[in-house]
Order: C-alpha cells, then sequence, then structure tokens
C-alpha cells in the first residue's frame, strides 16, 4: 500500500477492515470487519425503529414519540414488523458472533459480582480478557434469548384474538418484563461502547481499535492478535 | 362515537384526564329482567336500526339465537339458552351487549389515548378516532364485548346509544322493548327497581332469583334481574368478574416500575460517568495514517 503524490490512497487500516479481523495495521488492530459492523448496526436500526414504535403504545409518558412515526396508528402497525426485522437480524448476528462468544471459564471467573464491581470501579485485574469479556458474551446470549421471547409474546400481542385469553395476558407480562430488561440492558451497552470506555465506539464504525486499547481492555485477545499467544488456551 | 358535549370521567392511555370537574351527571343504567324477556328481538333490530350496522349473516346453529357471538356490526344480542330444571325445561333469554362497568376493563387495557373513555354519566364508549385496532380491550373486558372489525380495523361495542341519552332520549332497545323487561334510568332508580322485582319472584317461587350488578367491577351499567341466581353459567354470566390480573400487573406495577427502571438506568450511567470518569489507557492516540504503515502478514 503505497502512497504516491498523483492519488489519493485509501486508508490501508480501513481497506484491510473490509475483509479481515484481529489483525494489526500500523498502530491500529482491526476488531471488527466491514460484515459484522453492518450486521451490528442493521440489528440496532431494527431494535430502535420497534423500541421507539413501541414505547407509545407502552405508556403515554413516552407518547410523543409516535410522532417520529405520524402517529399511534402507524406505530401499531410499524412496531411489529420492526420487531420481524430485529428478530431476524438477531438471529444472523447470533449466528455471526455465536463461535466468538463461547463462554471459556476465564468468562466465568469474570461474571463473579464482585469481579463486576471491580470493573465498573476500573480496578479490575483483566489479564485474561479475550476479544469479549464475560460481560460482553453474557450480553450476547442475553439478547438472542430476549430477542426471541420478545418475538412469540409480541406474535400473540399482534394478533391477540387468535390466541386464548390466559396465553394473551401471559405474553403481554413477557414482553413488558424482556424488554424493560433488554432497555435497561441496551442504556449499559451504549454507555460503555461510547462514554464510559473511549476509543471503542470507532471499533464498530472504522472497525479498528488504537494498542492501547486493545492491551487496556482486551489484554489477552491484544496478546494473542501480537502472535504470542494461542487463540484458546 | 364520542359524543363531545359529554363530560369525560375517565379516558384510556391519558395522563391527566379530561374532567373539568363542573358538570356533574347521574350515572345512568340500563334495568334488564330476564325473567319478563319475551324474546321478541325488538331490541337487536331497534340497536341495527338506530346504530346503522349493516345486516349481519345470521347462522342456523339449532338455537333462536341470532348469532353465536356479539359481532362488530351486531352489539346487542339476546342469549337463548335452555336448561333442564326440576324435571322439566326453562328457556333463558338473556340480553347481552357491553355492561358498562364502573371500572372498565377495556379502558385499562388500552394503550391509545382517548380511544375508550368513560362519560361523566357512566358510559364507556370506543373512539374510532383514535382506536388503534389492536384488540387489547378485547384481553381487558371480563365480558368478552368488544369485537374487531377486520374491515374498518376498529373495535366496536354498544355505545348505550350515547348520542341518544346525551339528548335525553332512551337507548332504541330500550325504546323498542314491548314488555318493559328493559327499562331506563338513573343506577339508583334502576337499582332500587331490580330489588323489588327480587323481592317478587323471590316471593313467587324463585328463592335464588338475584340482581347481577357485580361488584369486581365496581358495578355495571346495565344491572340484569336473574330468576336463577345460582346458576350464572346458565344465561353465560361470570361469577365474579374483575380486569385480569394480567392487565392489572401490565399497567399498575410493570409500566411504573418500568418507567422508573428506564429513567433510572440512564441516570445510573451518567451517575457512573460522573463519579468513575471515562476508562482510557495513559498514552492515547495513533501514528497518522499514511504514515508507511507496513501491516503484518496475517
Amino acid at each position: 500500500m503505497s502512497t504516491t503524490a498523483s492519488r489519493t490512497s485509501a486508508d490501508p487500516a480501513v481497506l484491510r477492515a473490509r475483509r479481515s479481523e484481529d489483525v494489526v495495521v500500523g498502530d491500529e488492530i482491526v476488531r471488527h470487519r466491514l460484515a459484522t459492523r453492518v450486521i451490528h448496526w442493521t440489528v440496532a436500526l431494527f431494535f430502535f425503529v420497534a423500541l421507539f414504535s413501541g414505547l407509545p403504545i407502552w405508556t403515554p409518558v413516552f407518547g410523543w414519540m409516535a410522532h417520529l412515526f405520524g402517529g399511534l396508528h402507524v406505530c401499531r402497525w410499524l412496531h411489529p414488523w420492526a420487531g420481524v426485522l430485529f428478530f431476524v437480524s438477531a438471529l444472523v448476528m447470533f449466528v455471526h458472533w455465536l463461535g466468538e462468544m463461547r463462554l471459556q471459564p476465564a468468562d466465568r471467573e469474570w461474571l463473579r459480582p464482585r469481579k463486576i464491581v471491580a470493573y465498573m470501579k476500573h480496578e479490575s485485574d483483566d489479564s485474561q480478557v479475550g476479544k469479549y469479556n464475560g460481560g460482553q458474551k453474557l450480553f450476547f446470549f442475553a439478547a438472542g434469548l430476549g430477542a426471541l421471547g420478545l418475538l412469540l409474546s409480541g406474535i400473540v400481542m399482534w394478533f391477540p384474538l387468535a390466541f386464548p385469553r390466559i396465553v394473551r395476558e401471559l405474553a403481554i407480562l413477557t414482553h413488558d418484563v424482556t424488554f424493560i430488561l433488554f432497555v435497561v440492558a441496551i442504556v449499559f451497552h451504549v454507555y460503555l461502547g461510547t462514554a464510559a470506555e473511549p476509543g471503542t465506539f470507532p471499533s464498530m464504525i472504522r472497525g479498528t481499535v488504537s494498542k492501547p486499547w486493545a492491551r487496556l481492555h482486551h489484554p489477552r485477545w491484544y496478546r494473542e492478535v501480537l502472535g504470542g499467544e494461542s487463540r484458546r488456551p | 362515537m364520542a359524543a363531545h358535549n359529554l363530560e369525560i370521567r375517565r379516558s384510556s392511555a391519558s395522563l391527566w384526564g379530561e374532567k373539568t370537574g363542573l358538570r356533574h351527571l347521574p350515572v345512568v343504567t340500563k334495568f334488564i329482567d330476564t325473567t319478563t324477556c319475551i324474546g321478541c328481538k325488538a331490541c337487536e333490530v331497534a340497536c341495527q336500526e338506530w346504530n346503522d350496522l349493516g345486516p349481519v349473516p345470521t347462522r342456523q346453529t339449532g338455537s333462536y339465537q341470532t348469532l353465536p357471538e356479539l359481532d362488530p356490526e351486531f352489539w346487542n344480542l339476546i342469549r337463548f339458552n335452555e336448561q333442564e330444571f326440576d324435571g322439566g325445561v326453562v328457556w333463558l333469554m338473556r340480553k347481552d351487549q357491553c355492561m358498562h362497568c364502573e371500572d372498565p376493563g377495556c379502558l385499562a387495557a388500552c394503550p391509545a389515548p382517548g380511544a375508550i373513555v368513560q362519560y361523566e354519566n357512566g358510559i364507556v364508549d370506543v373512539n374510532p378516532e383514535a382506536c388503534i385496532g389492536c384488540g387489547f380491550c378485547a384481553t381487558g373486558c371480563p365480558f368478552d364485548v368488544p369485537k374487531f372489525h377486520a374491515k374498518t380495523g376498529k373495535m366496536a361495542k354498544c355505545t348505550l346509544c350515547v348520542d341518544r341519552v346525551e339528548t335525553g332520549l332512551e337507548p332504541a332497545c330500550i325504546k323498542a322493548c314491548p314488555t318493559g323487561c328493559l327499562q331506563f334510568g338513573t343506577k339508583d332508580d334502576m337499582v332500587a327497581r331490580g330489588r323489588t322485582r327480587v323481592e317478587q319472584l323471590k316471593a313467587n317461587g324463585f328463592a335464588n332469583a338475584v340482581l347481577y350488578d357485580p361488584p369486581g367491577v365496581g358495578g355495571t351499567g346495565v344491572v340484569t334481574v336473574l330468576g336463577h341466581g345460582d346458576h350464572l353459567e346458565w344465561y353465560g354470566l361470570p361469577r365474579d368478574p374483575h380486569v385480569p390480573l394480567g392487565v392489572r400487573l401490565w399497567k399498575s406495577v410493570l409500566r411504573p416500575l418500568g418507567v422508573v427502571a428506564v429513567f433510572g438506568a440512564v441516570l445510573g450511567a451518567i451517575g457512573h460517568f460522573m463519579y468513575q470518569g471515562p476508562k482510557e489507557p495513559r498514552e492515547t492516540g495513533r501514528a497518522p495514517a499514511g504514515d508507511d504503515p507496513t501491516p503484518p502478514a496475517p
């Protein structure tokens, strides 16, 4: 990748990040290749369309959100379809990421309450954290399970008159509990991916992270990518 | 129907309600005496005519009953029930329609602001302009009354002829009844009339006669005299109707908890950031791009 004065050349890290990940390019490491990022943002798009069209149906506190889509009648039509697209894209994402998200013994250790508190206090020992930490893997599986629960209960709420009363009531309660937990989890997901840990957000946009970022947040992955260690301990 | 001349007492999915608190109306109630109903169906015809409801194809089910269930275009149905009783058969006719509950489950379940309203006079009404046709009201109703109209995408049910009542007329079904088994007036008057009739029945061999005005939904805007009050199922009436537990949990427990949880999560994240600050490497920044980066082999 040589630069000549006659033409502008594309950023080599961005070019590399189209197809490969877990590779070093200069001072950067490709963390998410283009396919991963496109899948992630597709899921996010349908999630937020479903969220913002569902919240005004849930409570008049968020009734104003209905105006984003042209009123509550539109939301009643849009929300189920956005939900179906969310589920389908989430399923693709689940399959795409499943191989990297299997819980290792170190992840189970990471998920102990004391460790999570230490993580939030920036006092945790993350030396054994690979490409994804225990919390990210837990969020991955919780989101997959949540998407399934939202789909199944959502279908009942979409066509309520086709189901017996007890199923309808259980579906409403399932949908409510699941999406409340989901939204709380998403708030922290967005917070951790942006303000809380600078350098993380570009990994989902540009695809790359800096070496110091990798060494701080995912030391074992850093060592693996630089060639020191095998992927699976 | 949405009668704009009537003060609204309660409105679905509304944070503040619509009451001015200035105008007061007596609660109106329909009185049904099943013991003097002759099953002539004049009330059914009057309902269809007044409300401009189309003809609904009937089905022969071995009964005189016009339709098996209420329909989005058939809001007033006489249910014909035959029961074996005391060595013979009793033929019980009960007028089925919206009960206009004091505590309406449909209104509690409805997510569309103003789509279901309860007027100051107790009438519970669907406002088609605001109705989004989600069908949740059917889940909230313990009497299975609101029906979905596939053509319009709206829910429909008896309005207690609110457009007649607000101008001082009685509902169309009451007007048409030839035996006087249907009457209309204030709740107090109709309950008093019902109690008198129940005493008469008890004195004439109907020891279990009752006035059906279920307290589980705060009483209803339709009070029904039943000769066999010990067998409510003969009339297709629930013994202790109330707003379903699922709907109550959803609207009164999960919803406020959820709103607190969502805002709590946002505030928690902001608080964590202010207290703890960002987690970043000591040495930051990357070399300027294009500065002869030599990528290693993958």
